[in-house]
């Protein structure tokens, strides 16, 4: 009986179709997953500046949300009820828009942010190598 | 010209418009900004490339809202206007509030 219960429970979860209305939320969340280290191993500091990151993220925010909500209501786009949740805030604009407008902004702070400490590190050592050159070509010229 | 492709381009006249003629942030100077910019593009690219694909989009649009040039995939060219429209309001946002932040010695 055990493993003909095991077969049909299988089956039953294979034949079953996903849950696709996470979708669109589980793309945004892998897109905060993707660029984590940006923040842990490079140090790009845009979560560690919380205040600073709010200055920068509600007003897109609202002015993004406001030009989707038009974008709506004028039907220029609309989302796939598969792949979305479904919960709307008013304007029938989804959650997950209002989700998109702070995520991807993040994304892009911390590419921002690591870009600038990667850059800087280059320039230091690129630096330091004109400053070794320079030691050296004394040191050559001293001593002869 | 469609809609969106009006209210993409007036976007990224307008954020460009905010920078030179309000924040002066000098962001648009910096090689970061360029770099990041590049990078953001290909992840968009990949990212936006999967919620406007044909065969299962997430966003489904209005053709007559848009010049229908859809390219590479299936990504309408007016959305690399909007993202770049997006991203580049928050990082002067950002720029400007750290500058604000200095000078408030916060």
């Amino acid at each position: 009986m055990q493993p003909v219960g095991l077969v049909t429970t299988l089956a039953a979860a294979t034949a079953a179709p996903p849950d696709e209305r996470w979708q669109y939320l589980a793309i945004l969340a892998g897109c905060l997953l993707v660029t984590l280290p940006l923040e842990l191993v490079i140090g790009a500091r845009v979560y560690r500046r919380p205040r600073r990151l709010i200055r920068a993220i509600a007003p897109a925010v609202v002015v993004f949300a406001v030009w989707d909500v038009i974008a709506i209501d004028r039907g220029h786009w609309r989302y796939n009820p598969s792949y979305v949740t479904g919960w709307e805030l008013p304007g029938a604009l989804p959650i997950e828009e209002l989700a998109f407008f702070v995520v991807i902004p993040i994304c892009a702070l911390l590419t921002y942010e690591a870009v600038t400490v990667v850059l800087a590190a280059v320039r230091r050592r690129a630096a330091r190598a004109r400053a070794g050159r320079a030691g050296a070509t004394r040191t050559a010229v001293g001593g002869a | 010209m469609p809609e969106y492709t009006i209210a993409a381009v007036a976007a990224v006249a307008a954020v460009i418009a905010l920078e030179v003629r309000v924040f002066h942030t000098g962001l648009f100077r910096r090689a970061a900004y360029w770099v990041s910019m590049g990078i953001v593009f290909a992840f968009q690219v990949l990212v936006d490339g999967w919620l406007t694909k044909l065969s299962a989009p997430v966003v489904l649009y209005d053709e007559a809202g848009t010049t229908g040039a859809r390219v590479p995939w299936d990504i309408p060219i007016e959305d690399f206007l909007f993202g770049f429209a997006l991203l580049t309001l928050v990082l002067l946002l950002w720029e400007r509030a750290g500058r604000h932040m200095r000078a408030d010695g916060s």
